[in-house]
């Protein structure tokens, strides 16, 4: 009688993902190669199954998910048409000691202006780096600071200040790797990336 | 009796504050598109800045795309309903958590630094499935 009343369950369960079949397209990313999506659970139960194979369609909600390639249909064609365009990023360099851009860097700050008005909706983060010289905390307060000197240069320049962020990120994106206590101008520096 | 209660209100305030920072901007949107943010909506224009526990809401025509700060990035089709439950993100750090719940309709997902930071920081439901996202864009359909 039990096992009957667990079929009988697992019956409304199969109904129930049959009306409601969520599924999974897998698409090569942006700039080549691809990621991959665990299935964690189906239907409150837990899966371990990775989907992993690109241009391919995932029926969910089975223990087992089966996954298919996959053609993609119009609506799905104008979803991807929809995405907003990558972030753009733009590197700053300044003279040491200073917040005056070092003349290299002027043409730079030109495209990032038409950058920001080519987008609607536009924002803009502003993340300061350091070299490996002096402690990861002393450099996370530098590389805060220095973004923010940029922020305020900006917003001199007409970027509206309700459109910047300011980030420190201290040493822990090196342009060029060192060991630490490296002194390094292309370490210095400030991306400001346009989403 | 005045003093008792101002640090409770100061503490109120620090605690909400950051849970209400900007997660993500809207940069797109057409057709019947709107944010439900608890009992109110908001027009999904460009440049409204999302917060967490945000409801993106189309119909039948509607569209939207936005970007999160932590450069995931969302194109939410007609007839959907998807609600950003939870997004904590460290800037200086670049990891967080992030999960996301697609009740119908469908949402194409380009995923940011979040995904990158620890396996399955960030998570897709639907009403019958849970996903772990490695880094990669796809794909969620949820028909009625």
């Amino acid at each position: 009688m039990r096992g009957l009343g667990r079929l009988a369950a697992a019956g409304l369960f199969l109904g129930l993902s049959a009306c409601q079949h969520s599924s999974l397209i897998l698409l090569p990313d942006e700039g080549g190669g691809h990621g991959a999506v665990a299935v964690l659970e189906a239907n409150g139960k837990p899966v371990d199954a990775v989907v992993s194979q690109p241009d391919s369609r995932t029926k969910l909600g089975d223990a087992t998910p089966t996954t298919r390639p996959a053609q993609l249909k119009g609506d799905e064609i104008a979803l991807l048409s929809g995405m907003p365009p990558p972030p753009k990023s733009f590197t700053l360099y300044f003279v040491e000691g200073t917040t005056d851009l070092t003349p290299e860097s002027q043409p730079a700050l030109a495209e990032l202006r038409a950058e920001i008005a080519r987008r609607p909706g536009v924002d803009v983060e502003v993340t300061g780096h350091t070299d490996t010289v002096g402690s990861a905390e002393d450099n996370d307060r530098l590389s805060q600071k220095r973004a923010e000197q940029i922020l305020g240069l900006l917003a001199t320049v007409g970027i509206h200040r309700s459109l910047m962020t300011a980030v420190g990120r201290g040493e822990r994106d090196l342009r060029e790797p060192t060991m630490d206590n490296v002194e390094s101008a292309i370490n210095r520096r400030v991306e400001v990336l346009v989403r | 009796m005045i003093g008792k209660y101002i640090p409770v209100a100061v503490l109120a305030l620090l605690t909400v504050s950051p849970a209400r920072a900007e997660i993500a901007r809207i940069k797109s949107s057409t057709g019947v598109a709107a944010i439900e943010r608890g009992a109110g909506r908001l027009p999904a224009a460009p440049g409204l800045q999302l917060l967490a526990g945000d409801r993106l809401v189309t119909g039948k025509n509607g569209r939207i795309s936005l970007s999160f700060i932590d450069n995931t990035r969302f194109s939410v089709g007609p007839n959907s309903r998807v609600s950003v439950k939870d997004f904590v993100y460290d800037r200086t750090r670049q990891r967080g958590s992030f999960l996301t719940q697609v009740d119908r309709g469908s949402l194409a997902i380009v995923s940011g630094h979040i995904a990158k930071s620890d396996r399955d920081a960030m998570k897709v439901r639907t009403p019958n499935s849970l996903l772990g996202v490695r880094g990669t864009r796809f794909i969620v359909e949820v028909p009625k």
